[in-house]
């Protein structure tokens, strides 16, 4: 048996979060707790927050560059940050120390995070130029355009122009020039079903290609 | 590297809103996964079967094996219906067992094992944990404070306390008999380590340690956890003592069953208050 009789007046004890934990995140010095990722991994499972920022200011900057890389974007770099790290504190075990180091998997993390903000924003581009098309006047700056100026452009538009004739020109038709994939299939004279099938293979092919790339850039 | 590698300087205040984030996602302290919460009551049942279980698997032999000071396997099985029946006293308002000492007794009921088959003593132990449990649900209040072998502490607290022994005493056993040891279930572990993490304060009083220290307490795998302790008798200075510790491992150190340097912890600050600190842990235990 463990000794438990307490002296006068129970101690005080708090789960971790209040004063220090806040006082770190605000900028206070934290400890240099060092260690490997393993013993890291296995703080952040223990709810140990000072684990936390100390992964946070050890491999922020390289997740940030990485989304800054694939994005061109400093705001949409910074959500992938705050999204990258929110993950790995509320699902830890997700990092396995075995498969590599903990920079490794939050800059993998934060491309991924990042292209697929890229998609996301060529899927939306693609339905505002459709519907831009019906309300003409010249269209707000957006994302997709600082993103076309960035080094992620000059990828995308190697990579389309990589593909076969017959689906870059399906990409072209529906990506660039917004057409329904009816539209597309009747502008290139083929049938709808044929523009479906060479669209989704050049999709498959730009996320493949842009995936390869763009890690490979780093 | 490229020139966004070579120029990491992050955005002014990106920092607090990622922490701040993600603690809104999970407070910290909190385990993930957590185990699922179990009551007192059930951590010590879980604890009682288990230690039933173990005494199933031993052959006649193990039974005589010595097994902790100067008790063989059967002479510590009496010892343990032996605390079981002072816990009855205690929860029936005998005063008496209050300031009774937690070896002496329980003596006689370790001595009366001479002789009797491991089976009656298997026996004898399990309808006293069974009666322990019988008389806890009787209880219309776990937070109802009670005494027992010089100890005043809530029935719930005591509760973790009988699983924590029952766990101990269960691997004294098994390293006496050569079983491999054991590890309880997450959900009684995480209840031994919270009881654990709250006895460090008083672990340290009662070694003498009374300069105010804040101790960040880390205890990993499952069953462990994160707390902010403070440390000695007045408010704790800002430079924080920082412990990372395996849980298992560190309800080992709490029942005197391995040392701070086996124990193998993390440290940060200062090296020799936090030495000091976890060797007061080990004095926590009454055996």
């Amino acid at each position: 048996m463990i000794a438990t009789c307490f002296p006068a007046g129970n101690p005080v004890l708090v789960r971790s979060g209040i004063g220090p934990c806040l006082a770190a995140g605000n900028g206070a010095s934290v400890p240099d707790v060092g260690g490997t990722d393993a013993l890291l991994a296995a703080r952040l499972a223990a709810g140990d927050d000072l684990a936390l920022a100390e992964a946070f200011d050890t491999l922020a900057p390289a997740v940030y560059s990485g989304a800054l890389r694939v994005l061109g974007h400093h705001a949409a770099a910074q959500d992938v940050v705050q999204d990258v790290f929110v993950q790995l504190w509320s699902h830890p075990g997700r990092y396995d120390p075995d498969a590599g180091s903990l920079r490794g998997y939050l800059t993998m993390q934060a491309r991924h995070r990042a292209l697929d903000l890229v998609r996301g924003e060529l899927r939306r581009m693609a339905r505002q130029e459709r519907s831009s098309r019906l309300q003409p006047g010249p269209p707000e700056p957006s994302l997709y355009e600082q993103v076309m100026a960035s080094e992620t452009a000059a990828a995308v538009r190697a990579a389309v122009e990589r593909l076969p004739e017959s689906q870059r020109r399906m990409v072209e038709l529906a990506y660039f020039q917004g057409l329904t994939c009816r539209e597309a299939a009747q502008a290139a004279g083929i049938p709808e079903g044929t523009a479906k099938s060479r669209l989704r293979l050049a999709l498959a092919k730009l996320e493949t290609v842009l995936d390869r790339q763009l890690l490979e850039s780093s | 590297m490229t020139a966004a590698d070579s120029s990491p300087v992050l955005p002014e205040g990106l920092r607090d809103r990622v922490l701040a984030a993600s603690l809104r996602a999970r407070a910290a302290g909190r385990p993930e996964p957590a185990a699922p919460e179990i009551s007192p009551d059930e951590a010590f049942s879980r604890a009682a079967d288990a230690f039933y279980g173990m005494l199933g698997v031993l052959r006649a032999q193990d039974w005589r094996r010595p097994a902790l000071r100067g008790l063989d396997v059967q002479g510590l099985v009496g010892h343990l219906t032996g605390v079981e029946e002072d816990v009855h006293r205690c929860l029936a308002g005998d005063g008496q067992v209050a300031r009774v000492n937690h070896i002496e007794s329980t003596q006689a009921a370790a001595d009366r094992q001479a002789g009797r088959s491991p089976a009656e003593t298997r026996a004898e132990w399990r309808h006293a944990a069974d009666r322990t449990v019988e008389l806890v649900h009787a209880a219309s209040d776990l937070g109802t404070e009670v005494a027992v072998h010089g100890l005043r502490l809530p029935l719930r607290l005591l509760l973790v306390v009988r699983a924590f022994e029952l766990w101990v005493h269960d691997n004294d056993i098994r390293q006496a008999t050569g079983l491999p040891p054991s590890v309880p279930d997450p959900s009684t572990l995480t209840l031994m380590a919270q009881a654990a993490a709250r006895l460090l304060p008083y672990a340290a009083a009662r070694n003498g340690l009374c300069e105010p220290t804040r101790v960040h307490l880390v205890l990993t795998g499952p069953g462990g956890g994160t707390w902010d302790i403070p440390v000695g008798d007045s408010t704790p200075a800002p430079a924080p003592v920082g412990i990372v510790a395996d849980a298992v491992g560190f309800c080992r150190l709490a029942a005197n069953r391995t040392t701070p340097d086996r124990l193998g912890p993390h440290i940060t600050g200062d090296p020799d208050r936090a030495t000091s600190l976890l060797a007061a842990v080990s004095t926590l235990a009454l055996d």
